[in-house]
C-alpha cells in the first residue's frame, strides 16, 4: 500500500542554492559591541581613545535599550560613534581586528558547517549588521563572495557617524536575501538560513530551511514551535582556526 | 564456582504456563459482558468497549528473574560458548574496546543498576585484573543520537563514568571518517565499515540487551558500530520488504545482510559477545494491573487505572512527558550468555522467544494495535508522526511469526493521537522529511531514489548527529522504510483518535476521531463479519500464527 500525494506536484529544485549566515553570534562569538570597543579603543592618541570610550560607556544605557527594543537603532547608535574617523583607518583597524580578533573566535564546527554546505553546493553568503571594514577582511579570508553589510556614510573620507541605507537588521535583511535570490534566480525556499537572535526571525522565515544557532531565550522557544532546527557552536578554538583550516 | 541453577527447573505446575505451547489462554475471545479493554494512546490509554468476538492476545506473564545476575554474569563469562573464557583470553598488552546498546533498549529505560552496568562492572574488573589497561567504552549508537552525559551516567553507573568518561567512554560517531575503517565486502557486495578502534583491537566485547528477538547476534556490532556506508546495505525498501518478520530472524531479509556482515567482522576482530535476555516486566508495583486481562480486574485494579487515568488527564502535557520518561521499568535478567557471537544469539533468542511467544490460530480481517508514548527512537523525546508510523506498522505490525496477524489486504487500526509535533533538536531531518518528502510522495523506493543521499549527507544533519543530540540525517528514511513491509501487505491503515487527520492523510492513511468509528469504517469495507484481533501491549507479545 502506497499512495502518491495527488494534491502536490514535486517542485522543481533551482541549480543554484544559498547558505545565508548571521555573523555575529553565529559564526564568531562577539557581538559588534566588542568591535566599536575595538577600534575606539585604538584611534588616535590617547585622549582621543578615553574621550571616545567614554562616550561609549555613556551610551551603555541607550544602547542596552536600543539592543532590547530595536535592533536597527542600535546600529545607528553604535555607528555615530564612529563619527569624524577617516574611512582609511577604518579599513586599517577593520583588518587589523578581524586579523587579530575575530578569526580567534570563530566557532570552528561553524566553520565546518559552512565548508560543508560549500561541497554540498550551497553558495555562501553572510547577511550581519556589522560594518563593512570589519566584514569584507573576513569575507575574504572565508572565500565567501557576497556579502550583506552596513556601510557608513562618509562625507569626503570622513565617517559623519550615520549609515547608508538600507541598515541591514530585522525585516531588511530578508528583503536583501530576496532581492538577492531574485538577481541571481535562486529561490529561497530552497536555500538555508543561520541565526542566533529573536531580532532575525524576519530572515529566518524568508527562507526555505532556517536553523536557529546558539539561540537566545526569545528565539529557542520560536524555533521549537515552528520546529526549526537548532544548532550548537561549541567554544571557539584557541588557535586560529583559520590558520588550521588552511594548513589541512 | 557453583552454576546457577536452571530456573525452568525451579517452576512448580502453575508456572509451567510460561512453556509456550500451554500459552493457549492467553488469546482471549470477547463478548457482550466483557470488560472494556485497555488500549495505549499516545500518552494515555484507552479504554475501549470493543465489539463481541474480537480475539484479544494478551502477553505471556514476566518469565522468573535469576536471583543473582551478578553471578550469572561472571557464570557466562567464565563457560563460554563456542569460546575461549574471558580471563583467558587477556593479557596486560592488548588492546580492548567494549561496546553496549545504546539508549534504544530497553524500553522504558530499566531502573538502576542498568544491566549494562553490571557486566561492565565485572567485565572491567577482569580486565583490570589481568592488567588490561588500554581499554575504551562505546556507545554502539549507530546513526541514532549520541546519548548526552546525564544518560550515559546512568546507563553506567557513576564509578565507571567517572573513570572513563569523555576521553574512555563515548558515543559512536559514524561521521568521523579517520575513525572508521572498511573491513572488505560481503559475497553480496555490501561494504563492512566499522569503528576504527573497534576494528584495531586485540579484543572487541559487546555487552548486549536483548528486549525482542529482533536485536543482538550479528546485528550488534556490524550495525551498531557501523556507518551510513553499511547501513544502507539493508535499511532499504528492498531489503525490508524481504523480512517476514523483524522478530524471525530466519525469514528476516534484514538479518540476513547483517549476519553477512557480522561474519566479514568476526573473521576481521576478534569479537567476544555477551548477551542477555530479559524478562516482560515493564511495568510493576502499583501499575502491575497494566499486564493483566480485565475481566480479571479487581477493584483495587481499577481505582488505581481510574487514579492513572485521571492524573494523566489532568497533568500538563509537559508534566506528563516528564513523569513518563522518569519511569523506569523493573526488568529482571532471564539468561546471560557469552562467547562467540552465533552460539550465544542462537541461545538468547530461544529465551526470548520463551518470554514472548503465544501460538495464535490465523489472522483476521482487521488489527488494532495501540502505539504507546515511547518507542527506540524517542527516549526522552516526543513520539512524532514518522516514529507512530514506524512502531505501529513497523514494529507492532511485525510482532508475530510465521504470518501476520491481519489477513493480506486487511485494515491495520492504529490508536495514536497523531500530532503534528517533533522535537527540534533530536529529529530535526524528520520535519523536513515529513513536510517536504511526505508531502511529494510516500513510496518508499520514490523516497530513497530522490531525497535519501541528500539527507545523509546533509551538512547541517550530520553536524547536529556529530555535536549535537539528533539522529542522522537519513534516519527517518529508515524509519519509513521501516513500516514498508506492513504497507505492503496491508490494504487499509487507520489512525484511530487521530487529532489532526492532515497528518495521517499525509502518511497515507485515513483518520477516525474515535476507535468506535475506525471500526466501524474498517467493518463496512469488509462486512460486519470481519473479524477482529486486538494486540494487546503493554508489555511485549509475539505471536505465533498458525
Amino acid at each position: 500500500m502506497s499512495v502518491q500525494n495527488p494534491h502536490r506536484t514535486p517542485r522543481p529544485r533551482a541549480t543554484r542554492r544559498a547558505a545565508f549566515y548571521d555573523l555575529d553570534g553565529t559564526l564568531i562569538d562577539l557581538n559588534l559591541l566588542h568591535a566599536v570597543g575595538y577600534i575606539l579603543g585604538n584611534l588616535g592618541e590617547w585622549h582621543a581613545r578615553l574621550t571616545r570610550l567614554a562616550a561609549l560607556a555613556a551610551r551603555i544605557p541607550l544602547l542596552y535599550a536600543a539592543e532590547r527594543y530595536d535592533r536597527r537603532l542600535l546600529n545607528v547608535e553604535l555607528f555615530a560613534l564612529f563619527k569624524g574617523v577617516s574611512r582609511d583607518r577604518l579599513t586599517v583597524l577593520g583588518e587589523e581586528y578581524c586579523e587579530r580578533i575575530l578569526t580567534r573566535h570563530l566557532f570552528q564546527s561553524g566553520l565546518d558547517l559552512l565548508e560543508g554546505n560549500r561541497s554540498a553546493g550551497l553558495e555562501p553568503v553572510l547577511v550581519t549588521g556589522s560594518p563593512d571594514f570589519l566584514v569584507e577582511p573576513l569575507a575574504r579570508r572565508l572565500r565567501i563572495e557576497h556579502s550583506a553589510v552596513n556601510q557608513p556614510a562618509y562625507s569626503r573620507g570622513i565617517a559623519t557617524g550615520r549609515l547608508c541605507e538600507p541598515i541591514m537588521a530585522g525585516e531588511e535583511k530578508a528583503r536583501w536575501c530576496e532581492q538577492w535570490a531574485g538577481r541571481g534566480g535562486l529561490q529561497l525556499a530552497d536555500c538555508w538560513g543561520y541565526a542566533d537572535s529573536y531580532y532575525d526571525l524576519p530572515f529566518l522565515v524568508a527562507l526555505g530551511h532556517p536553523v536557529a544557532v546558539n539561540p537566545d531565550r526569545r528565539l529557542a522557544a520560536t524555533a521549537r514551535v515552528r520546529q526549526w532546527p537548532i544548532v550548537h557552536f561549541g567554544h571557539p578554538m584557541a588557535v586560529n582556526p583559520l590558520t588550521a583550516w588552511r594548513e589541512a | 564456582m557453583a552454576r546457577p541453577r536452571s530456573p525452568i527447573s525451579e517452576r512448580n505446575p502453575n508456572e509451567l504456563r510460561h512453556e509456550v505451547e500451554a500459552r493457549r489462554d492467553l488469546v482471549v475471545t470477547l463478548n457482550g459482558r466483557s470488560e472494556p479493554r485497555l488500549i495505549a494512546y499516545g500518552d494515555d490509554f484507552l479504554l475501549a468497549k470493543l465489539p463481541a468476538g474480537t480475539r484479544v492476545i494478551y502477553p505471556p506473564p514476566p518469565l522468573e528473574e535469576l536471583a543473582d545476575p551478578d553471578l550469572a554474569i561472571r557464570y557466562a563469562l567464565l563457560h563460554p560458548e563456542n569460546a575461549d573464557p574471558l580471563f583467558a583470553q587477556l593479557n596486560p598488552n592488548m588492546r580492548v574496546t567494549i561496546a553496549l546498546d545504546d539508549i534504544s533498549l530497553p524500553l522504558p529505560p530499566m531502573q538502576r543498576p542498568d544491566l549494562r552496568q553490571r557486566m561492565l562492572t565485572i567485565v572491567l574488573q577482569t580486565l583490570a585484573d589481568y592488567g588490561v589497561d588500554d581499554v575504551h567504552l562505546i556507545v554502539a549508537n549507530s546513526l541514532h543520537r549520541r546519548m548526552t552525559e546525564a544518560e550515559v551516567r546512568r546507563m553506567v553507573g557513576d564509578r565507571i563514568f567517572r573513570a572513563y568518561w569523555p576521553d574512555r567512554l563515548y558515543n559512536f560517531d559514524a561521521e568521523n571518517r579517520a575513525e572508521l575503517v572498511m573491513l572488505g565486502k560481503t559475497d553480496h557486495q555490501e561494504e563492512v565499515w566499522l569503528s576504527k578502534r573497534a576494528a584495531e583491537s586485540d579484543l572487541l566485547i559487546y555487552l548486549n540487551l536483548n528486549l525482542v528477538p529482533m536485536d543482538g547476534g550479528h546485528k550488534s556490532v556490524a550495525v551498531g558500530l557501523a556507518p551510513y556506508q553499511s547501513l544502507r546495505h539493508h535499511h532499504n525498501p528492498a531489503t525490508l520488504r524481504d523480512s517476514h518478520s523483524y522478530m524471525d530472524p530466519t525469514r528476516s531479509g534484514l538479518h540476513r545482510s547483517a549476519d553477512r556482515m557480522g561474519r566479514v567482522v568476526n573473521r576481521n576482530v576478534n569479537v567476544f559477545s555477551i548477551e542477555t535476555a530479559i524478562n516482560n516486566r515493564m511495568y510493576g508495583g502499583l501499575l502491575d494491573f497494566l499486564h493483566k486481562n480485565e475481566d480479571r480486574f479487581n477493584d483495587w485494579d481499577r481505582a488505581r487505572l481510574g487514579t492513572l487515568q485521571w492524573t494523566q488527564r489532568n497533568l500538563s502535557e509537559t508534566l506528563r512527558r516528564e513523569a513518563l520518561r522518569r519511569y523506569a521499568a523493573p526488568y529482571g535478567l532471564t539468561g546471560v550468555w557469552a562467547g562467540e557471537t552465533e552460539s550465544v544469539h542462537h541461545k538468547a533468542l530461544a529465551r526470548v522467544f520463551q518470554q514472548y511467544a503465544v501460538p495464535v490460530k490465523g489472522q483476521s480481517d482487521i488489527l488494532i494495535v495501540g502505539v504507546p508514548y515511547i518507542c527506540p527512537y524517542n527516549v526522552n523525546s516526543i513520539m512524532n508522526p514518522v516514529l507512530v508510523q514506524c512502531t505501529g506498522l513497523g514494529y507492532l505490525f511485525n510482532m508475530y511469526r510465521n504470518k501476520p496477524l491481519v489477513r493480506p489486504g486487511g485494515t491495520l487500526i492504529i490508536c495514536h493521537p497523531l500530532r503534528d509535533e517533533f522535537h527540534p533538536e533530536h529529529h530535526p531531518s524528520y520535519i523536513e522529511f515529513f513536510h517536504r518528502c511526505l508531502a511529494e510522495t510516500n513510496d518508499s523506493q520514490e523516497l530513497e531514489r530522490r531525497f535519501e543521499a541528500e539527507f545523509a549527507h546533509n551538512p547541517t544533519y550530520t553536524h547536529m548527529y556529530r555535536y549535537g543530540n539528533a539522529y542522522h540525517g537519513v534516519h527517518p528514511f529508515y524509519m519509513w522504510y521501516w513500516g514498508e513491509p506492513g504497507r505492503q501487505h496491508v490494504g487499509r491503515i487507520i489512525a484511530a483518535g487521530c487529532e489532526q487527520p492532515e497528518v495521517a492523510t499525509r502518511m497515507g492513511w485515513e483518520a477516525a476521531e474515535s476507535l468506535e468509528m475506525a471500526i466501524a469504517m474498517a467493518t463496512a469495507d469488509a462486512g460486519s463479519s470481519a473479524s477482529i484481533t486486538y494486540l494487546h501491549l503493554p508489555p511485549l507479545v509475539i505471536a505465533d500464527v498458525e
